[in-house]
Parts: C-alpha cells; sequence; structure tokens
C-alpha cells in the first residue's frame, strides 16, 4: 500500500511545551483518515506541519513522496488543498469573487474552478457575498477553494465544525464522494461519529502522541470491551470474589480478553453458577476513544 | 515585487470601498481648504498680490491635509488588512504560495498608488478653488508641486507603518486610535518648532509645509529639511521591507 503523507519522528515543541510528540503518520492512498484527538491534542499543529505553515523540531515528513519543507511548498501546494481552522473566505465579496481570487493565487483554469464550485453544490450562492452566508455555506465554500487546483491530497481540520447534523451529513457525503474519486482526504474531526462514518482509517492522537493508528476493525481489537454475563444468581459469583460489579442481567467485567473470559466461564461452571449466557458491551467508536485517550474528554 | 499578489490584491480592493472612502477625503480637505476663498473679506484680496492669496490657500492645505491624512492613512491600511485577518486570508495565501509579507507589500503598492493618485487630484482641485475663485496673481507652481510630491511621500511611509500595525495587531481600533492620535500630533507639530515635527512620521505633515511667518508677520517660503525628510523616510521603507521579509519568514500570520 502506498502512502501519500509519511512522517518520522514528528515533534513540535514551543518552549518547555511539546504539542506534538514523535508522531509516525502512515495516510494510505485513496482513503479518507480520519484525525482523531481532544482538542489540544495537536492535531491541527501536525495538520500545519504537513503544509509547510509550522516548521517541525524535530523529524521528517513527506508528501506525495516529497519532503516537505520551504523548498518544496511550491512544487507540491498545487497537489494539496486543505483547509485549517476556520474556512476561508473575504466577507466583502461574493461567492465567485472569491473562488477568483484563489483561481488567480493557484493558476488554476476555469473548468477547475467551475468544477470545485460543482462538487460542493455552491452554484446558486455564487453571487451572495460570503458575509450572508451560512457557516454551511462558508464551510462548502473553503472547501471549494481546497478543491480548485484539482488535488491530489486534501487536509481538512475539522470542517464539520459549528454544522448542524444536515451540514456535517452533506459534508461527510462530500469527503466520501471524494475519496470515491481518488483524492485521499485527511480529516481532523473531534466529533467522533462523524468520523466513524467517513474514515476507512483512523490516527487517534492524545497529548501530542499517536495511540493508534489503523483501520477501525483494528482500533475495536486494540480496545476490549467489557463482559457481559447472564445469570439468575449473580450474588453466588460475587463470592467468588471476581472483580465484577452488579450488571443488566447478571454481572459486568471490565479487561477480560477472550482467554480471561474462557477461564472465568470455566470457574462458574466448576462452582455450579448459572451461566445463561456470556456477551461483549457493544462499544461505540467514542467509548474506544475515551478508553485510549484515559478519558481526557472531547472537548 | 509579485504580480499574482498584486493582482489578487486589486480584486480584493474593488469592494472595499476604497474610492469612496479617498473621494470624501478629497472633498472634505478641498472644501475645508478653500472655504474663506468665497468669503467676501478675502474676495478683495484676490488680485493683490500682497495678500498672498495663493499661499494662504496652501497654508490651509497644509493644515487641512495634516488633519485628515493621517486618520485616513490608517482607515484604508486598516480595512485593507482586517479582510485577512477576518476572512483567515493569511493561511489562505500561505497554502497558495503567497506569504504575508508578500500580501502586505502588494497592500502597500496597490493602495499607494490610489493615495498618491487622490493626493494629486486634491491638490488640483485644491488650486483649482483658487482659479474659480477668482485668484489673479501669478500661482506659486513649484511651491505647489513640491508639497504636493513631499505629501504623496509622507502618506506612503505613513502608510507603511499602518499597515505593519494593522497586520501586527488585528485589533483594527489600535490601528485607528493611532491614526487619530498621529492627526492630532500633525496638527500640534505646525505650532512647534522643526525638531517636534521630524521627531514622529506623522509630524511630517507639518515639516513639509513650504510655508512659514517671514520677519514682517506675513507668510514667507521655506524649505523643508530636506536632508532629514530623505533619510527619514527611506529608512522607513527599508523597515517595512524587513518587516515583510520577517513576516513571510514567521510561522502563521503576522499577527
Amino acid at each position: 500500500m502506498s502512502h501519500v503523507i509519511t512522517t518520522e519522528g514528528l515533534t513540535k515543541t514551543y518552549g518547555s511545551r511539546t504539542v506534538v510528540d514523535g508522531l509516525d503518520l502512515r495516510v494510505p492512498e485513496g482513503c479518507v483518515y480520519g484525525f482523531l484527538g481532544p482538542n489540544g491534542s495537536g492535531k491541527s499543529t501536525t495538520m500545519k506541519m504537513l503544509l509547510s505553515l509550522v516548521r517541525p523540531t524535530r523529524g521528517e515528513i513527506s508528501v506525495l513522496g516529497r519532503p516537505v519543507d520551504h523548498r518544496t511548498r511550491h512544487e507540491l501546494s498545487p497537489h494539496i488543498g486543505s483547509l485549517i481552522e476556520a474556512p476561508p473566505g473575504y466577507g466583502h465579496l461574493t461567492g465567485r469573487e472569491n473562488m477568483a481570487v484563489v483561481q488567480r493565487m493557484l493558476g488554476s483554469s476555469d473548468r477547475q474552478v467551475a468544477r470545485a464550485v460543482e462538487i460542493v453544490r455552491l452554484g446558486e450562492h455564487m453571487d451572495k457575498r460570503v458575509r450572508d452566508y451560512s457557516l454551511g455555506m462558508k464551510q462548502r465554500l473553503g472547501i471549494a477553494t481546497a478543491l480548485a487546483r484539482d488535488p491530489r491530497l486534501l487536509v481538512l481540520d475539522e470542517p464539520t465544525n459549528g454544522l448542524d447534523p444536515a451540514g456535517i451529513e452533506e459534508i461527510r457525503e462530500l469527503l466520501v464522494s471524494l475519496a470515491d474519486r481518488g483524492i485521499t482526504v485527511m480529516v481532523s474531526s473531534h466529533l467522533l461519529d462523524e468520523v466513524d462514518r467517513m474514515a476507512s482509517v483512523l490516527g487517534v492522537l492524545g497529548r501530542g502522541r499517536l495511540i493508534f493508528q489503523g483501520t477501525r476493525e483494528e482500533l475495536f481489537d486494540r480496545s476490549v470491551p467489557d463482559l457481559l454475563v447472564d445469570t439468575p444468581e449473580p450474588e453466588r459469583a460475587l463470592d467468588l470474589g471476581l472483580p465484577a460489579v452488579r450488571g443488566p442481567g447478571g454481572l459486568r467485567l471490565s479487561g477480560f480478553d477472550d482467554a480471561a473470559t474462557a477461564d472465568l466461564v470455566r470457574q462458574l461452571v466448576h462452582h455450579e453458577v448459572p451461566v445463561h449466557g456470556v456477551r461483549r458491551v457493544r462499544q461505540s467508536l467514542e467509548e474506544v476513544f475515551m478508553d485510549l485517550t484515559g478519558r481526557e474528554g472531547l472537548s | 515585487m509579485n504580480r499574482t499578489a498584486v493582482a489578487v490584491e486589486l480584486r480584493k480592493t474593488r469592494r472595499a470601498r476604497v474610492v469612496p472612502v479617498l473621494a470624501v477625503m478629497v472633498i472634505a480637505v478641498v472644501a475645508l481648504s478653500s472655504a474663506n476663498l468665497f468669503s467676501d473679506s478675502m474676495r478683495a484680496d484676490l488680485s493683490d498680490p500682497s495678500a498672498q492669496p495663493w499661499e494662504q490657500l496652501l497654508l490651509n492645505h497644509v493644515v487641512v491635509a495634516a488633519m485628515t491624512s493621517p486618520v485616513v492613512v490608517a482607515v484604508l491600511a486598516s480595512r485593507q488588512v482586517d479582510i485577512e485577518h477576518q476572512g483567515q486570508g493569511w493561511t489562505l495565501a500561505r497554502v497558495c504560495g503567497l506569504g504575508p509579507g508578500q500580501l502586505c507589500r502588494a497592500k502597500a503598492l496597490v493602495l499607494g498608488a490610489v493615495l498618491t493618485l487622490a493626493v494629486a487630484v486634491q491638490s488640483a482641485l485644491v488650486a483649482g478653488a483658487g482659479l474659480l475663485a477668482g485668484v489673479e496673481v501669478a500661482f506659486p507652481a513649484g511651491m505647489w508641486a513640491r508639497y504636493t510630491l513631499t505629501l504623496a511621500l509622507v502618506n506612503l511611509v505613513v502608510l507603511f507603518l499602518h499597515l505593519w500595525l494593522a497586520a501586527r495587531v488585528d485589533n483594527q481600533f489600535v490601528g485607528l486610535g493611532v491614526g487619530l492620535l498621529g492627526a492630532f500630533y500633525a496638527v500640534f507639530a505646525l505650532l512647534m518648532p522643526a525638531w517636534v515635527a521630524l521627531a514622529l512620521p506623522w509630524g511630517h505633515y507639518a515639516a513639509i509645509s513650504p510655508l512659514g511667518t517671514g520677519p514682517d508677520g506675513g507668510l514667507a517660503a521655506v524649505t523643508p529639511a530636506y536632508g532629514v525628510l530623505v533619510p527619514y523616510l527611506s529608512a522607513v521603507v527599508v523597515l517595512f521591507a524587513v518587516a515583510c521579509r520577517r513576516f513571510d519568514r514567521a510561522e502563521e500570520g503576522p499577527a
């Protein structure tokens, strides 16, 4: 699998404060890469380093097979679209005039700009001033400015921030459709359900460190969900000294992997505790995330 | 100078009401400078060389320009830079390959050009008002032209300072406040010794005055201290260039 972004030991410190600590990112080509982490975990700083907006203190970055530094910025910028922090847009200009500004800066063709506007479905609002746009329209304009160069890579920092559920759904569909067109999309968010529904590969950041990187399935494998034991006699089971609490239908136990579960069942049967069923609690991505980030919270 | 940055800046300027702001300034300066030309007491002096009608008119222009120009320059610089702060323009330009310093230089070029044009029009209109009122004594073209040129130069230098300030401090009230204080200082400097006027850039609106008080108490032609003015103005231009270079090298935006 080829990677559009790779970093080796990527680190950023401000004074004695380490914001990003030794990241080894691998973003596969053509995927939606969900970059997750609580606020302040270093997502935006990492993305700025990938775009050469912030200089790394240590480490190497390679994007589209080229090292990233001030010398390669001009070479790479036509292939990378980005939306960092708030969506860009000159409020006193119309959407069309904003796109004309971007077109001039990038040297894009009329066809590229028209296509970008069409993809984000903003065509009928292009003659409205941006100051009169809703937040969702501003986000779409921001994505259009990122798309105006036919990028191979999109780096989007919290593109669904402040959007209502319908707006989030719209952006989600848009990003998935862009990945279907072969564009690699790296999207950061703290809206975990949102990323869960669009990303095929996840990177989880906590306190500047990469806690996890891989597919959704691999992420769930990393976290062991609680075990629920259905028994009509939970008190007898508790008397055996098991690290359990009363749960729905019986007992709830944490940290039991498959081997420990087998031992548990064996022990219960040996002591003639009736066991009607054993199942795992279904975890949401949010619960897995909270588990991995040490319950730092999402905001 | 990056041609793309200038072209982009021109597009951004289109709806920024730069021309209306300058038109208001020009009209106000011309009206205030020439108001007393049409008074009955002045009418009698319009053909009397000893009454120095052109010098009176030029002195009025100096005072009114000193009062208004710092504020107008601050307003223009702040409007043109604030759109970058508000619209994430610094980041947008960076990811498109243009640094903040390049944007500031382009703003200086575009605003400097329209500001210089406005000064030329304003100066011509003030002179036109004199002719319209019926001044019959010989027009001091050299003195008038020198003042117009130095006014345009001082405007440019103050513009550079305000562009830098507006880029560094995203609260635009700071720049506007400085412009307002600058206007007070400029007018105050007209009444003070030359070194006071030369001490701060805004005082140069007074330092470039080609008229002073003669031994008889009337107006007399004076030569502004070009030996101080030119190096001073050049130094500000160099500092602006250095500041823009630093903006380009700095991480993130200039503020």
